[in-house]
């Protein structure tokens, strides 16, 4: 496989992450536009412990996950009463205001006569452990769809499990859950932290991919499109969101056919979808469909 | 007392900044207030309409007056395609279930996120360059008050949201169309049982957003004389950060809103520099989410901001 | 002659459940007819149908003859029935005369408007008293009067009323059913959804009882099994 594709399919396992974690909330019945914001947690934690501070990758990663937890928690907790279009502004509000702690981060040090460390709006060079450790390409993709896959298969016996049923009681009618003895709160902060967790293992990944990141990787855009992601592809599975990500990156690959046109003629598909699928290709019903043709 | 000065200045100028965030959260609450949606291609279609009267201007010779109606006429035709596309299929439930109904607003709002980049992909193509000058507001020194810099757009920017404010006003106390729109913000229900004809008040709310971003875009284009496609994503945090401080969905609290970003913003960095201005805004909204104040749950009129 | 509102094998869902399971009925031109039954058993459900605020999933609605079902509400008032829905539905933050007002917005008569306003004011004086006070500082019997008031704002041929008397003190439900007969004296054709069944059969010519979405009883009262009738209404039956 050539650089190129193994380049596409690496961007589309690592935001695949992304849009998981907006999946989860959206499951508990939040809609976030700050996911972003554990992306980047996750990104500038796991590259300073790998390039400051010389630990390995797999360790980095598990310390960024715990990091994106806690943050995911942190502001989780004051917004549990909030729903629908507040908690969605709340979320923006603490993705831009880590987005901006970004830019405010000086963190260096001289490592081999080099300054290593995140430099503010600068942004983070010299993230180098994948190459430094002579991980290939190849290889490291084989290890993101690894995780990815442990990910799905998470998600998909949960999905089943009474875990998930009880997710989407919370996320359909939260007061109904309350009153069948649901700790709602408990969820809630829960999948918080879950989806904190997920999307920034996503961003550890990424920042050792591309081994050099900036607050503005980590932007509203990012937040929206993780969110749309998710929604086009089909709230119904995990697999949507997936789906999601393959259609809007592999549109932007496949944007030789239109030019420069790649958004105009993407854009339009999208709105046109939603107005015979609002909830995504992949929804329940279509699910419900093709695992009843399944057996 | 240079202190003293300077805070009346920075007041000053948040005031006007403040006047320009008013009119863009207005247009913003407009729609939320009454179709109870998320409009994510707002800012985009102001940027459409004000690089729509920029093309003009690099064509033709043409006034002030024409500028700002091409901004407006621009947004407003922007408005109705993403109002066509993006929320009119979804004003129905389909199966009368809320969970239904839900769904449609989420949709309309991330369908309107995809016109959002349409809007920004067709106006790069159109006009590549990252910067354009637009003709200016006024070209003259500013006012001297004392001791006080007052530039002349910044009058115009004052007035102008005080009149549209006003307008507005008169528009929903004053006339039969204005009635039916403070029936659909109060309960939506009982304005289809009186017989409004709901989504025409829809149709035409979209388009009176639409105008008065337009003439926002317009104001704030010709008084920084230039214009940049980020003007979209600007307009759009801005209406929305705005409309999130004066309580969602009330329309005196989003002048207050627009007003106190304004100042809010201005003096932080006058105190702390640029990024902590946005950092204290942000944090502000935060707060006042968080915490949502019982003068804020009054003012606003959210059933479900679903 | 054809029923003003004919009603036939109506089907409502919520999703995938569904309320109404094939309902059909008649009111016919100049009664008051009544809807009767328990709790969820879709009167609301019907009401609103008819009304045109949910769409039925299948069945026929004609009123004097024509279509309705699944017209869009404005059009349905256009054509001549108001409803007066559960709950009041009083717009809180409008004054009273502006609530009139949008219960005439499709009219264009300014001088027939004004003085339908005056005839309301005169036939609910404690309304005229409130005229400019916000909707939502009325007492609930005053509310059902402004509901009320507000549907006759649209010279409605058909008025339906949903549960009127709910939530109400004795003294002021006698109150809205003397309002009902005198609607009816001037020519309203009535069809109403009740809880309270006794008050309901003494007003009502026709009325029928809805059970779990179907239609189970029709009758007049004075039939010999209005106390069965009554019970049912109340507490549902063994059997739908």
């Amino acid at each position: 496989m050539d650089e190129y594709s193994i380049g596409v399919l690496t961007n589309i396992g690592l935001f695949s992450f992304l849009a998981l974690s907006a999946y989860l909330l959206l499951m508990a019945g939040e809609m976030s536009f700050g996911q972003q914001a554990f992306f980047g947690i996750g990104a500038y934690a796991g590259g300073m412990l790998t390039a400051i501070f010389g630990l390995s990758l797999p360790v980095a990663a598990l310390a960024a996950m715990l990091s994106g937890a806690l943050a995911a928690f942190l502001v989780g907790l004051p917004t549990l009463r909030l729903r629908g279009l507040y908690f969605a502004m709340a979320t923006l509000a603490a993705a831009e205001m880590t987005r901006i702690l970004f830019e405010l981060l000086h963190f260096q040090r001289t490592l081999n006569g080099d300054l290593v460390g995140p430099d503010g709006t600068q942004g983070f060079r010299g993230i180098r452990w994948v190459f430094e450790n002579g991980v290939e390409p190849l290889e490291y993709l084989a290890m993101i769809y690894a995780l990815l896959l442990v990910a799905l298969v998470l998600f998909l016996l949960v999905e089943r499990s009474r875990l998930g049923a009880t997710l989407r009681s919370v996320g359909a009618d939260p007061e109904l859950a309350a009153s069948l003895g649901v700790d709602v709160n408990r969820v809630k902060l829960g999948v918080a932290a879950t989806a904190g967790a997920l999307a920034a293992l996503g961003g550890v990944l990424y920042a050792h991919h591309n081994t050099y990141i900036e607050p503005r990787n980590f932007d509203i855009m990012l937040g929206v499109h993780s969110l749309a992601y998710a929604l086009i592809g089909g709230l119904g599975t995990a697999f949507g969101p997936l789906l999601g990500v393959v259609l809007d990156i592999g549109a932007l690959e496949g944007s030789q056919v239109f030019g420069g046109a790649r958004m105009i003629v993407f854009g339009g598909l999208v709105a046109v979808l939603l107005i015979v699928r609002p909830r995504g290709l992949l929804d329940e019903k279509t699910v419900h469909w093709i695992r009843t043709r399944w057996r | 007392m240079d202190v003293l000065a300077d805070l009346v200045q920075n007041t000053l100028d948040g005031l006007t900044a403040g006047a320009a965030y008013a009119l863009l959260a207005v247009g913003f609450t407009l729609i939320f207030g009454v179709l109870r949606r998320v409009n994510l291609s707002y800012g985009a279609a102001i940027m459409f309409g004000v690089y729509f009267a920029t093309w003009t201007s690099q064509h033709f010779q043409i006034g002030l007056i024409a500028l700002a109606l091409l901004s407006i006429a621009g947004a407003v035709a922007g408005g109705a395609y993403v109002e066509r596309l993006c929320f009119s299929p979804h004003y129905r439930a389909r199966d009368n279930s809320r969970a239904d109904a839900s769904s449609g607003s989420i949709a309309a709002m991330v369908a309107s996120f995809a016109l959002w980049m349409q809007f920004e992909e067709a106006a790069i193509l159109a006009m590549p360059r990252h910067l354009y000058s637009f003709p200016p507001l006024y070209e003259g020194a500013p006012l001297q008050l004392g001791s006080f810099l007052l530039r002349v757009e910044s009058i115009y920017l004052l007035l102008a949201a005080i009149v549209v404010c006003a307008s507005l006003h008169a528009v929903l106390y004053r006339t039969r169309f204005g009635l039916a729109v403070r029936a659909v913000i109060d309960v939506p229900v009982a304005a289809q049982l009186a017989g409004i004809n709901v989504s025409s008040v829809f149709v035409r709310i979209f388009a009176l957003a639409s105008a008065i971003g337009g003439l926002a875009g317009f104001l704030i284009a010709a008084s920084s004389e230039q214009v940049t496609p980020m003007l979209g994503m600007w307009s759009t945090v801005k209406g929305m950060l705005a409309m999130m401080l004066g309580g969602l969905g009330s329309l005196p609290g989003a002048v207050v809103g627009g007003l106190v970003l304004g100042l809010v913003e201005v003096h932080s960095q006058w105190f702390f520099g640029p990024q902590m201005r946005d950092l204290i805004a942000y944090l502000l909204v935060f707060a006042l989410l968080v915490a949502r104040p019982a003068w804020m749950t009054r003012w606003t009129n959210i059933r479900s901001a679903s | 002659m054809a029923a003003l509102l004919e009603i036939k094998d109506v089907i409502t869902a919520y999703g995938r459940i569904e309320a109404l399971r094939g309902v059909s009925l008649q009111v016919e031109q100049g009664s008051i007819t009544c809807l009767l039954g328990p709790n969820g058993a879709g009167k609301t459900t019907l009401m609103m149908t008819t009304a045109g605020i949910l769409r039925p999933r299948s069945g026929s609605i004609r009123f004097m003859g024509s279509e309705i079902a699944g017209a869009a509400p404005h059009g349905i008032v256009e054509r001549g029935i108001a409803l007066v829905p559960e709950n009041r539905l009083v717009f809180p933050r409008m004054t009273v005369l502006e609530n009139l007002r949008a219960g005439a917005y499709q009219r264009n008569d300014r001088d027939g408007i004004t003085s339908d306003i005056e005839r309301l004011f005169a036939r609910f004086p404690r309304l005229r008293e409130r005229a400019g006070q916000e909707g939502g500082t009325l007492s609930g019997g005053e509310q059902q009067m402004l509901s009320v008031a507000r549907a006759l704002m649209s010279r409605p041929k058909l008025l339906l009323m949903d549960e009127p008397s709910l939530g109400l003190a004795p003294l002021v439900v006698e109150e809205i059913f003397g309002i009902i007969r005198e609607l009816h004296r001037d020519g309203t054709t009535i069809f109403l959804v009740e809880q309270n069944a006794h008050m309901a059969l003494r007003v009502a010519h026709h009325f029928y009882l809805i059970e779990q979405g179907r239609v189970t009883f029709s009758g007049d009262p004075g039939s010999l099994a209005e106390d069965e009738v009554i019970h049912r209404a109340y507490l549902g039956s063994a059997k739908a």
